[in-house]
């Protein structure tokens, strides 16, 4: 048969808590280790067991990391699903599915593989019948697809490391399964695995464990949190790689965490930290940014550094909390109550979720002010490849602190709130220093801190502000631009998007559009963005929520005789971009 | 002469701005109380860090330790501002100022997990039954059929602030009244050299609201219905014991973190503050006869605190250097193998 190597997506329909996720990361890392260019992602329910989940993983030696358009083969091992799961697929795909769940499955136009999976798992273990039975798909992908026996007992190893019974019982399911798919199912798949040249540097890993990392070469002193989907897993790495990163010589820790009673102590903690002359942060997502807005709004005029890294997940309320989304943009961008204006980061890919994990910190305490990480479940709870993280290039810039006498007498009109430097960002003394105190207060003030109402002095400190967090645009990371000479059309996206864009671009250009990408990744947006757009006749905005966050922003904030120019894409069903999706969008409004 | 204190500071490097309070009002005592046991104890100004949330109580940093760094917060969320900062500087003294507003209601989850988290500060809640700045409301801690100026009298029930701080095993609690200056400083005092939790609920009438005689929280009625547990003296470490005149009657000796001394006379009956029940008995009772239960009411040493059962380095966070914060490029590199051999 011909063989359609490294282009296909494979689903498959579980039960939460049943142990398939790890057969669908055994699935995963096999391919992974052959060198064959895969990508994850887990849809899973807001439940810790019984709801039905399910785990894509893309195959693409073209580098497409969107979920395929359409599923190539699917797994049916869910009961309550099952139906649905067989009535959406296009004929001719390939289903593999659990003989021993007695369930119908009449798709004479599908080719259909069926196996007693839960009878041959009895075999190796009677108890563990119901969740070694998930291994059999394992072997029966391996049959179908060629998956090397070698990759796959790697790939055991790993996902049950040191467990020797459990590593030995699962390859024998997955031996098993694999003998019984190529006498009874025979050569019947179209697609297939092959090995590619794989670099021995690159690793999956998700999004939340590279900002932790991230943080703690950033230099976090104190990470307070409160448990919410899908940021927990970001605060849980970071304790967990505390103890072997972050021991002082004495043998204590040099990062403090607090578990808090609710995100606005969380976010209190955080300005609590930044103040006290430490380096804050907290991580959370949609709710809690709702939750923490008030302290945002004391970050930003007492003029506090601190970091809070938001991992959106499917809003409004509480939403679609095991769903993904950038629906906080506009959010984060503009949180709290009266003017307000706050830099965002927006990491794409795992490395700058690495880089922008340290770096956050250095722009907080630059700019004294409140630096928001911007992530979402996509990025940050699925894998994603990188050759490894690059130690941060710069020393910790910890702003404009006066620690001496010296230092203060040295300037020669201080005052805590007074622009000696003309950027708009003033001198800062810490508790503890004696060094002229101030009582911060989030009520109004005049440039040496004390209360006031004088509506000259109000009004100059908040130009102030708007100046401060203004001269950030471009020290700020700058926005990736991949520009096509003859570029007639300019798509400006941001975040896990990235993680799309190729394919989109590709099925764009397929229909003779000239694309020229330009990837923000911080506000308030670089000037690079403008002039990206002063380069482009019509730009579409593409993002991942209803209203078009980024591109309300961009309107707000360029110059008029540009918004023409402007055109947005904004759509958001709770599950990660598909290519197809964005790129009809995109093809309907610049001809529509 | 001008008398100094154990750092040879005049007391008017305790000192802080004019109050803006209502002429009368019992904060202005209490800040006065702070200023004088702070300037007592010796405790260096510069190592105080002032904490408030929002309310008329909250604004009273302002009126004290003008050489100490402090935050004004946001309302009900002082505690939490505090954990931040103590947990990134652990040598920080914090005196904390709140009000029955700030603590009873909006913040009452921070109040309570602050608790739990036995947190290294002075917890002062500057209690008079009425939201003062937003001109009078009742607030949670005004006892039943008790009257305010203006208005029907309070239905519901009170809560109290020290009985909930007993049974969440609160480490230092007390109440006083900011018309008893000898009680209150020589409690203060304590609370000061006290490591942990220490909180003191301070009937402190407000003159503009709820000074008439029918409000269980004016002058008059605390003044008549204080039913004081025992009268107590600070004796500081640095001050030698045989100075201080030993009562005639029964007493019992508290000793505290620093080494000072709280020195407890019985004036009728005994009361232990190592007992929780008999707290918590004393304050019902209270509340059943319409009467404030003064004095030192719980105190639970040698707990551990907030940053203790962290295990953090001995320098204070803020402190460390850039070096100490950001692990090697060795470190990273160390990682970056293990995901690839993974």
């Amino acid at each position: 048969m011909d063989k359609i190597y490294n282009d296909f997506t494979i689903n498959v329909a579980t039960a939460n808590g049943t142990g398939s996720q790890s057969s669908n990361l055994i699935i995963l890392h096999s391919m992974f280790e052959m060198g064959v260019p895969v990508s994850g992602k887990n849809l899973f329910p807001s439940n810790i067991s019984g709801l039905p989940t399910w785990f894509i993983i893309r195959a693409s030696d073209k580098g497409y990391q969107a979920p395929g358009d359409d599923t190539n083969i699917q797994i049916i091992m869910n009961k309550d699903t099952w139906d649905k799961d067989l009535e959406a697929l296009e004929p001719g795909t390939i289903v593999i599915y659990n003989e021993d769940a007695k369930m119908p499955v009449e798709r004479e136009d599908c080719i259909c593989l069926g196996m007693p999976m839960t009878s041959m798992a009895r075999g190796i273990s009677p108890k563990m019948a119901r969740l070694m039975a998930n291994m059999y798909y394992v072997g029966g992908i391996a049959h179908l697809l060629g998956i090397e026996e070698e990759a796959i007992s790697s790939a055991v190893e790993q996902q049950f490391r040191g467990k020797e019974n459990a590593i030995a019982m699962n390859l024998q399911a997955i031996s098993e399964a694999r003998s019984y798919a190529s006498e009874n199912w025979g050569d019947v798949c179209k697609f297939a695995a092959i090995a590619r040249e794989k670099s021995s540097e690159t690793f999956l890993i998700e999004g939340n464990e590279a900002v932790a990392l991230g943080c703690i070469y950033g230099g976090i002193n104190m990470l307070s949190w409160y448990p919410i989907t899908p940021s927990s897993s970001l605060a849980e790495a970071i304790i967990h790689w505390i103890p072997q990163l972050r021991e002082a010589d004495d043998g204590g820790s040099t990062c403090a965490v607090v578990q808090a009673e609710d995100e606005l102590a969380a976010a209190g903690m955080v300005l609590g930290a930044g103040w006290a002359g430490g380096r804050g942060m907290t991580c959370t997502s949609g709710p809690g940014i709702s939750l923490m807005s008030e302290f945002i709004g004391l970050f930003y005029f007492a003029e506090v550094p601190g970091v809070i890294w938001d991992i959106n997940r499917t809003g409004p309320s509480t939403g679609l909390p095991t769903r993904t989304q950038q629906g906080d943009l506009s959010m984060c961008y503009e949180a709290s109550h009266g003017d307000t204006q706050h830099i965002v980061l927006i990491p794409g890919t795992v490395d700058e979720c690495f880089e922008f994990g340290w770096r956050a910190f250095d722009y907080a305490e630059r700019f004294q002010t409140l630096v928001f990480g911007f992530g979402d479940l996509d990025l940050g709870m699925n894998r994603w490849s990188t050759s490894g993280f690059d130690y941060p290039s710069e020393k910790m810039d910890r702003g404009k602190v006066i620690r001496t006498q010296e230092q203060l007498d040295a300037i020669s009109d201080f005052g805590r709130y007074r622009d000696v430097d003309g950027d708009g960002v003033a001198y800062r003394t810490l508790p503890g220093s004696g060094l002229a105190p101030i009582l911060y207060r989030g009520t109004g003030h005049d440039e040496d801190g004390i209360y006031s109402e004088n509506p000259q002095v109000y009004y100059e400190a908040m130009q102030r502000l708007k100046k401060k967090i203004d001269g950030s645009r471009d020290v700020l990371p700058a926005p990736v631009i991949r520009e096509e000479e003859e570029g007639d059309v300019g798509i400006i996206f941001y975040g896990s998007m990235e993680n799309s864009i190729v394919e989109i671009d590709d099925m764009l250009e397929e229909r003779g559009m000239s694309v020229s990408t330009c990837r923000v990744r911080a506000l308030p947006y670089h000037s690079e963005v403008e002039k990206f757009i002063e380069r482009h006749d019509r730009v579409v905005v593409m993002e991942v929520n209803r209203d078009g966050q980024l591109y309300g922003i961009l309107r707000k904030e360029l110059p008029k005789h540009l918004i023409p120019n402007l055109y947005s894409v904004a759509y958001s069903d709770g599950l990660p971009p598909k290519a197809k999706e964005y790129a009809n969008r995109v093809v309907e409004v610049l001809e529509g | 002469m001008v008398k100094l204190n154990v750092l040879n500071l005049e007391k008017s490097e305790y000192k802080g701005g004019k109050s803006s309070l209502c002429p009368g009002c019992g904060h202005d005592q209490i800040s006065n109380v702070i200023i004088q046991a702070a300037w007592e104890n010796g405790i260096k100004p510069e190592g105080i860090a002032k904490m408030s949330g929002i309310g008329c109580s909250s604004k009273t940093p302002a009126y004290f330790l003008a050489k100490s760094h402090g935050f004004n917060t946001v309302h009900g969320r002082m505690p939490s501002v505090t954990t931040g900062a103590n947990m990134v500087n652990k040598d920080l003294a914090f005196i904390a100022v709140s009000g029955d507003g700030d603590t009873a209601s909006i913040g009452i989850g921070q109040f309570i997990h602050a608790i739990r988290r036995n947190l290294d500060m002075v917890y002062i809640i500057e209690n008079n039954g009425v939201y003062g700045l937003t001109k009078g409301q009742y607030s949670a801690t005004v006892e039943k059929g008790s009257k305010k100026k203006k208005g029907l009298p309070n239905e519901q029930s009170p809560i109290d602030l020290c009985a909930m701080a007993v049974n969440l095993g609160c480490t230092f609690v007390a109440r006083s009244f900011s018309g008893s200056k000898k009680q209150l400083t020589a409690l203060l005092r304590a609370a000061m050299s006290h490591r942990g939790m220490a909180i003191i609920d301070v009937i402190s009438p407000c003159v503009t609201f709820a000074n008439n005689d029918e409000s269980y929280r004016s002058y008059n009625y605390v003044k008549s219905n204080d039913e004081v547990l025992h009268i107590v003296d600070y004796i500081p470490h640095f001050s030698p014991l045989s100075e201080v005149e030993v009562p005639e009657g029964e007493f019992s000796d508290i000793s505290l973190f620093d080494g000072s001394t709280l020195r407890l006379e019985t004036v009728s009956e005994d009361h232990d503050p190592a007992d929780a029940v008999a707290a918590l008995r004393a304050i019902h009772e209270g509340t059943r006869d319409g009467r404030h239960v003064t004095g030192l009411l719980y105190y639970n040493p040698n707990q551990p605190t907030a940053t203790d059962a962290l295990g953090l380095t001995d320098t204070p966070l803020m402190e460390l250097s850039d070096e100490e914060m950001r692990p090697s490029l060795e470190s990273l590199e160390k990682v970056n193998a293990g995901f690839r051999a993974r």
